[in-house]
């Protein structure tokens, strides 16, 4: 059969067979290229391409066959369809259509012990049935005759290239700031400042006037729920309609930005950018302690930086780096690392976990969606894999410190110091088992070497140890994840001109078959090479050693052989001390280049303490993660713990990241260093210099030069005020976001921010303060038709209270709020009876309540830019049925303005005063009072008067600001 | 008595009369008025358009909106054997098991979680049903016995890890560990429902399955979209689910509550035109009252007549699936049933006893749910899914080395089966190799189960996406191919 013959063709094959297959064959190709160019490939074909035979076309086979390969083997390239129908050296591999006559699904089946490829390993069986299909639907293939690029041995930096990011910069969001003067208009009397003629005129361009000036009534309570979250006191309301001072705005202004509700408010906004929860995720794994004890010190922290203005710039500092910050910050300032720290934990994966932040750092600072480049560049941004890769080598230096640090004394209150004294044991013994668990761990995964190298050395990789992170390890097994870093270690050291791993590679790369017949030869030549630790020589006591030992006959002996020399090393530096001294001083830098293999931190068997955990058998593993459990349980039922801040800290040494090819962690490409983006910041950036390099990262977000960071915060800050940001997707600056309404506008407010020395203070006042904010939201039909969405802002968009807003309004009119400021989380959706600020509750991630779910509160998973907008009946059954609403309704109609009021009439006026803060019209009236006048059913156990206050509650007057 | 509205409007306030009459018509009363405008005009009727990209969600996100393209089912059951059900026990037979009995298979054990032994055969019967003559296990005798011909049975499915929460999430979320919306929330999103009484997807459990809530999360999708979870412990309907009644009124109370809170509203709005969401919040207290009562009559069963509740048998299972067909029956869109807290057929050990007495549990009353469904001319439009997150180890797992009595997990090769509209019944798809350890032939990935999935609902898997951090997300991600062989 063909296939038979094509095999045999490769090596003895008479030149003529040879030849008339080949023209056989490319008489069979040609009229599929003349076909496939008449039919263009199907968009499922395409689909399936790209999905299925490019990802492993690109990892698996273009390192060797591909135009831009180091050394083109057997003469074939399979990076175009021009490519592979040319064939190679053993000529065509694809027979369209069918994959049983088809050289490359012979080699990849592994079946033929002369044809295996790729050698390194067999693909995956859905790799191959993936390959096998797409012969079978006759091997379309999109890609022209042009290069492929190949991720794997390609420059890091070669993409994208100069040009692309020139061209990329263009971008309106990367553009410095605009410093053009303020537009003029046609009516000079309108505008107050910068905000209202930039507004005015674009509503001018279109013909169209601003609205007047809202009420007093209605610019008070906007202004107070915009700012603080509450509803402004009837006398409040009453006072500032009667102030007939032009300044008294101005005046009620600076109140609410001085008010602590401001950063209970805004700092709220700040939580749904930072992914804000009060615990783990996984609610069975975790239990009841899913509970992380000290979240909240980052929600406290956030409160107290908004409401003391902390700079901008330095509240991105403090957040990536409060601990490297010098002079040293203030205690309560640590706890802004909680920004890093509280996300979710995917099952402990921990390239998932500093994924997640570097997308929050990314989307929530810069607006930029770095996080689509974890797998391939970008597909609209000019961000590649190398960028996102420089910025994981930052969070990876970085760890959790298993004792978060305190930040009030242990000692400042009786009930803290009672619980610090009881919590020490539990402290101890946590340290105890994971000092003496690494000292065990790391020391067994050196002595095991040789079982490692023998099981590298004779099974194909598992997917499954990239994908260890849950297993269940007895003590005795081998470690995935150790494994998994010998495979890549080996790989990378196997080359040819490798003193150590030189000979392992070619010994390994024989046919086990042949091994034993050829090893001789090869250890011979070895033998021949000059001694030394450079390049292209050989290990001096690796030789010492193959001269004394009969070559290995398989690849289990090859294993065991290194693995012995290397133990033996070891165990002498072991016995020596910890840095072994020769007995001859010129075999030190031998014995030192060996005992590296083991002992660096470049060593497979090296893991960071921090990990330990992951490393252990699964009965330590739960006695470890037990006892921490255990102690978190103890913190949250404590009435009092000293506060503490989940910091992170440097880790032993920073991490300096290399590419995961197609974000596979057990596919390395080529190192990058530790930088920021370069579409930012040059071609070239200058890598981070100081340790891992958050610092260097948050400075570089508030760099002068770079426009991003001030757009992204002040577009936030006008959605807010406003209902509508001007730039429609606040996390995403990128192409595929929308440009802003009013680039100038956008541009003028960052710049403003640093002029105020990042204030976020001063730009909300100028925001506030302008005439555009105060006007009228009643709707113009002549403007209507000309901006439905008010996208030109002709009036003030009217907004329905938010979750918060709505609870803690409840809470306010019925008399009933608790104004007291943070302290750890509270029940606020279980607990009817629970008077806190909204703010303070309870955020389980996973078993968020179904009311926070009703009521479009932020998904505590990831970065949120802003809540989507829900109208459902679950929202109203809440209004109707909840034993929260209910409660606040009967504390209302009990209310002493209430209760003093002396008849029904007067008691209406009362609620909608309370409620409302206005007086009630005589229809109201009226309306009332034939409701409290019908008798309530002999079931119903609320009064009339109590009925009648639950429904002011539910009013759309009292649930929407105008 | 006299209409809130009129007595507002009578005494002249600041709101003109005639201007309200204009706007609300005269006579009507609240309760008419509110009737005439209709929920779903009222509510926004968003439709769905590749061009258009995403409905609008803001006004009512539940509107029932079309498919990309017309499909026969309408609705989702999935009937989750969660904790791994063993292929080679229930729905793949694989006789070679007993050539091996007790000697290692000489293909080599596949890694998974724990260590796995010699060949363990299956300790049930199998035979041949109905015409399609499909063998399976004496463990959904029932089942089989009157519907293996509706069945599509999917021999080859894969997953990707052997851990309970990395494939529960897969299975249901497309994706092992990232937020990722599920594909309840998904399709919910997708379709709307077509109950604006009822929640549009509804996750039964009695207790919680591993993985938990993460199962049936909306994400970064609305949180409307999220599954209501009812745990099915709670026998009584209203302890089911949140705020469905207030127990502190009488119904004819707050009717009067919701009238004059109507007129309130009404009155609040005359000055303030046309706005949607005013319009939207006001009809949305009118849409909970009704929800109120029909929620309750959804989950009480006790309105089934006798002969259908003893057509499903006692026991959780069958109340979980009795509720699952009156909530489609209401038009639900997606209803997932977990067979129980945490993952009951995660048979490590006593693989016999564990698995009959689940299989016990759940075979009558999965039978009785598909010929109800049929009796109700509901099967035409209704996708069953039956399955679990992955199967077992045809070897026997060690336990301390030596070998018990159960099966690890196995990710390589499992079977779950479909039934309904536009489902190929009567046949099976795919193959795992002579023992039952991975899919061989035709091997369906949990990717690709889902892109079946939704083409059987309507959809293009590919276009059914969500722009969220700068990507348009979907179920599938960038995998996912339909497995045409099984559709009808």
């Amino acid at each position: 059969m063909m296939k038979v013959d094509v095999l045999t063709s490769q090596r003895t094959r008479s030149n003529s067979l040879v030849l008339g297959f080949v023209l056989l064959l490319v008489l069979g190709v040609a009229s599929v290229a003349a076909s496939a160019s008449v039919d263009p490939i199907s968009v499922e074909d395409q689909a399936f391409f790209e999905a299925r035979v490019r990802p492993v076309l690109v990892e698996r086979c273009l390192e060797c066959h591909s135009s831009s390969s180091k050394s083109l083997k057997g003469g074939l390239r399979l990076d175009s369809a021009e490519g592979w129908k040319a064939g190679g050296e053993s000529g065509p591999v694809i027979e369209p259509g069918r994959p049983q006559d088809s050289l490359l699904i012979e080699a990849v089946r592994y079946e033929d012990p002369t044809l295996r490829m790729p050698p390194k390993g067999k693909l995956p069986e859905q790799a191959i049935a993936d390959l096998t299909e797409w012969v079978r639907r006759g091997a379309p293939d999109p890609r022209g005759g042009g290069v492929e690029l190949k991720p794997a041995s390609r420059p890091a930096e070669s993409r994208p290239r100069a040009m692309d990011l020139d061209q990329a910069r263009r971008h309106w969001a990367y553009q410095p700031l605009s410093k053009a003067a303020p537009p003029s208009v046609r009516d000079e009397s309108w505008p107050l400042g910068r905000i209202d003629r930039y507004l005015l005129a674009a509503l001018e361009a279109r013909g169209l006037a601003p609205s007047p000036e809202a009420d007093r009534p209605t610019l008070i309570r906007r202004l107070t729920l915009d700012l603080t979250g509450l509803p402004p006191s009837p006398e409040a309301v009453e006072a500032f309609t009667r102030d007939p001072d032009p300044a008294a705005y101005e005046r009620l202004v600076d109140r609410l930005l001085a008010d602590p509700a401001y950063g209970e408010r805004w700092g709220r906004h700040w939580l749904d950018v930072a992914r804000y929860a009060d615990t783990k995720d996984g609610v069975l794994m975790y239990g009841d302690a899913r509970l992380r004890p000290y979240a909240y010190t980052y929600r406290d922290y956030v409160i107290r930086a908004w409401n003391d203005d902390t700079p901008f710039d330095r509240f991105i500092h403090e957040q990536l780096a409060a601990d490297l910050i010098r002079p040293e910050v203030e205690p309560w300032r640590k706890a802004a690392m909680g920004f890093l720290t509280l996300g979710r934990m995917f099952d402990s994966n921990i390239h998932d976990v500093i994924d997640d932040r570097i997308d929050t750092t990314t989307r929530g600072f810069l607006g930029l969606t770095v996080a689509c480049a974890r797998c391939h560049d970008h597909k609209y941004d000019a961000i590649g894999t190398s960028d996102y890769y420089a910025l994981y080598g930052v969070f990876a230096g970085s760890e959790s410190p298993l004792e978060p640090p305190l930040i009030e004394p242990e000692d400042s209150s009786a009930e803290i110091k009672t619980f610090e004294v009881k919590a020490k044991p539990f402290r101890d013994a946590i340290r105890a088992m994971l000092d003496a668990q690494y000292v065990l761990l790391s020391e067994t995964a050196r002595k095991r070497a040789g079982d490692y190298l023998v099981r590298a050395a004779t099974t194909p990789p598992d997917p499954l140890e990239t994908a260890i992170f849950f297993m269940s390890l007895s003590p005795e097994d081998l470690r995935p994840q150790i494994l998994a870093r010998w495979r890549r270690y080996l790989e990378q050291r196997s080359r040819p001109d490798d003193p150590v791993f030189g000979l392992w590679g070619e010994l390994i790369r024989l046919p086990e078959s042949e091994l034993a017949d050829r090893s001789a030869e090869l250890v011979e030549r070895w033998l021949s090479k000059p001694r030394g630790t450079r390049p292209g020589q050989l290990n001096p006591l690796l030789a010492e050693e193959l001269a004394r030992t009969p070559p290995p006959k398989t690849r289990a002996e090859v294993a065991r052989f290194h693995g012995d020399l290397l133990l033996k090393v070891h165990g002498a530096s072991r016995s020596t001390g910890s840095s072994p001294v020769a007995s001859d001083a010129s075999e030190q830098p031998a014995r030192d280049q060996l005992l590296a293999v083991l002992t660096s931190q470049d060593s497979p068997c090296y893991f960071p303490k921090s990990q330990t955990d992951n490393y252990m058998s699964r009965s330590e593993k739960d006695s470890y993660r037990g006892k921490i459990v255990e102690l978190d349980k103890l913190v949250a039922a404590a009435p009092r713990a000293a506060a503490r801040a989940m910091v992170m800290v440097e880790s032993e040494s920073p991490h300096d990241p290399r590419i995961f090819v197609r974000g596979n962690p057990s596919q390395l490409g080529d190192p990058v260093p530790r930088r920021f983006l370069r579409v930012l910041a040059g071609a070239e950036p200058t890598p981070f210099a100081h340790g891992g390099g958050r610092l260097d990262l948050a400075e570089a977000i508030t760099a002068e030069e770079n426009p991003l960071t001030r757009r992204v915060i002040v577009n936030r800050l006008w959605m807010h005020h406003f209902g509508e940001p001007l730039a429609a997707s606040p996390s995403d600056f990128g192409a595929r976001g929308a440009p802003p309404s009013h680039p100038e506008l956008l541009d003028d407010l960052a710049a403003g921010l640093e002029r105020r020395g990042w204030s976020i203070k001063t730009v909300q006042r100028a925001i506030v303060l302008s005439r555009a904010y105060r006007q009228s939201s009643v709707d113009r039909p002549e403007c209507h038709d000309v901006d439905p969405d008010n996208r030109l802002l002709w009036r003030f968009r009217r907004v329905r209270l938010d979750l918060e807003a709505m609870r803690d309004t409840l809470l306010a009119v019925s008399g009933r709020l608790d104004r007291a400021l943070g302290g750890r989380s509270v029940d606020v959706a279980g607990d009817a009876e629970n008077r806190r600020r909204t703010v303070y509750g309870l955020v389980d991630r996973q078993s968020l309540p179904a009311s926070f779910r009703a009521f479009d509160f932020a998904s505590p998973d990831v970065s949120v830019e802003r809540r989507p907008f829900t109208t459902v009946p679950q929202q109203a059954l809440f209004g109707m049925n909840a034993p929260f609403v209910v409660a606040q309704a009967r504390a209302l109609a009990t209310r002493p303005e209430v209760k003093a009021a002396g008849s029904p009439s007067l008691r209406v006026r009362a609620l909608y005063r309370l409620v409302l803060a206005r007086p009630a019209e005589p229809g109201e009236v009226a309306a009332a009072l034939d409701f409290l006048a019908a008798a309530p059913d002999q079931a119903t156990q609320l009064s009339p008067l109590e009925q009648f206050a639950q429904v002011l509650l539910l009013t759309n007057e009292l649930m929407f600001v105008d | 008595m006299i209409d809130p509205l009129e007595r507002l409007l009578e005494a002249g306030d600041a709101c003109s009369r005639r201007e309200a009459l204009r706007r609300f018509g005269a006579g009507l009363g609240v309760l008419g008025l509110v009737g005439v405008l209709g929920d779903m005009e009222l509510l926004g009727n968003a439709a769905w358009g590749a061009d258009t990209g995403a409905p609008d969600l803001a006004i009512n996100p539940l509107a029932p909106r079309p498919s990309h393209f017309p499909a026969k089912a309408k609705h989702l059951i999935h009937i989750y054997l969660n904790g791994g059900p063993s292929q080679v026990d229930t729905f793949d037979p694989k006789p070679m098991l007993k050539k091996y009995e007790g000697k290692m298979l000489p293909s080599g054990n596949l890694s998974t979680e724990r260590k796995t032994g010699a060949a363990l055969p299956s300790p049930f019967k199998f035979k041949k049903y109905g015409e399609s003559g499909i063998e399976i296990s004496e463990l959904f005798d029932r089942t089989a016995s009157r519907h293996i011909d509706d069945l599509c049975l999917i021999r080859s499915m894969r997953a990707n890890t052997p851990n309970h929460e990395q494939s529960m999430r897969l299975m249901n979320c497309g994706d092992e560990r990232l937020s990722r919306p599920s594909m309840g929330a998904w399709l919910t999103y997708g379709l709307g429902s077509e109950n604006q009484d009822l929640p549009g997807f509804v996750a039964l459990c009695p207790g919680l399955p591993v993985a938990d809530v993460s199962n049936w999360r909306a994400a970064f999708l609305p949180g409307i979209y999220q599954g209501t979870y009812i745990d099915t412990r709670k026998a009584k309907a209203e302890e089911l689910i949140e705020h469905i009644r207030n127990p502190l009124l009488a119904p004819r109370d707050q009717r009067r509550q919701l009238d004059l809170l109507t007129a309130l509203n009404r009155r609040h709005q005359a000055p303030r035109g046309d706005d949607a969401a005013l319009e939207a919040r006001i009809a949305s207290f009118e849409l909970a009252y009704r929800m109120q009562t029909a929620a309750l009559e959804a989950f009480d069963l006790d309105r089934e007549p006798r002969h259908v509740r003893e057509l499903y048998g006692e026991g959780t299972q069958a109340r979980q699936l009795l509720i699952a067909r009156r909530l489609i029956e209401r038009g639900v869109r997606v209803v997932q049933v977990f067979h129980g807290d945490v993952q009951p057929w995660d048979s490590h050990e006593n693989l016999e006893k564990n698995h009959r007495s689940l299989a016990q549990q759940c075979d009558q009353p999965i039978a009785a749910l598909l010929s109800d469904l049929k009796r109700l001319g509901l099967f035409e439009e209704t996708i069953v899914l039956c399955g679990g997150e992955f199967g077992r180890t045809p070897s026997v797992e060690l336990v301390n080395g030596k070998p018990g009595q159960g099966r690890d997990h196995n990710h390589w090769g499992f079977s779950v089966w479909l039934a309904g509209g536009g489902v190929k019944g009567g046949m099976v798809h795919g193959a795992t190799d002579d023992f039952g350890y991975q899919a061989v032939e035709n091997p369906v990935h949990v990717h690709d189960l889902h892109a079946t999935l939704l083409h059987l609902l309507g959809f293009d898997h590919t276009r059914l996406t969500y722009r969220h951090a700068g990507r348009d997300f979907r179920l599938t991600d960038v995998h996912g191919e339909v497995v045409q062989d099984v559709l009808a």
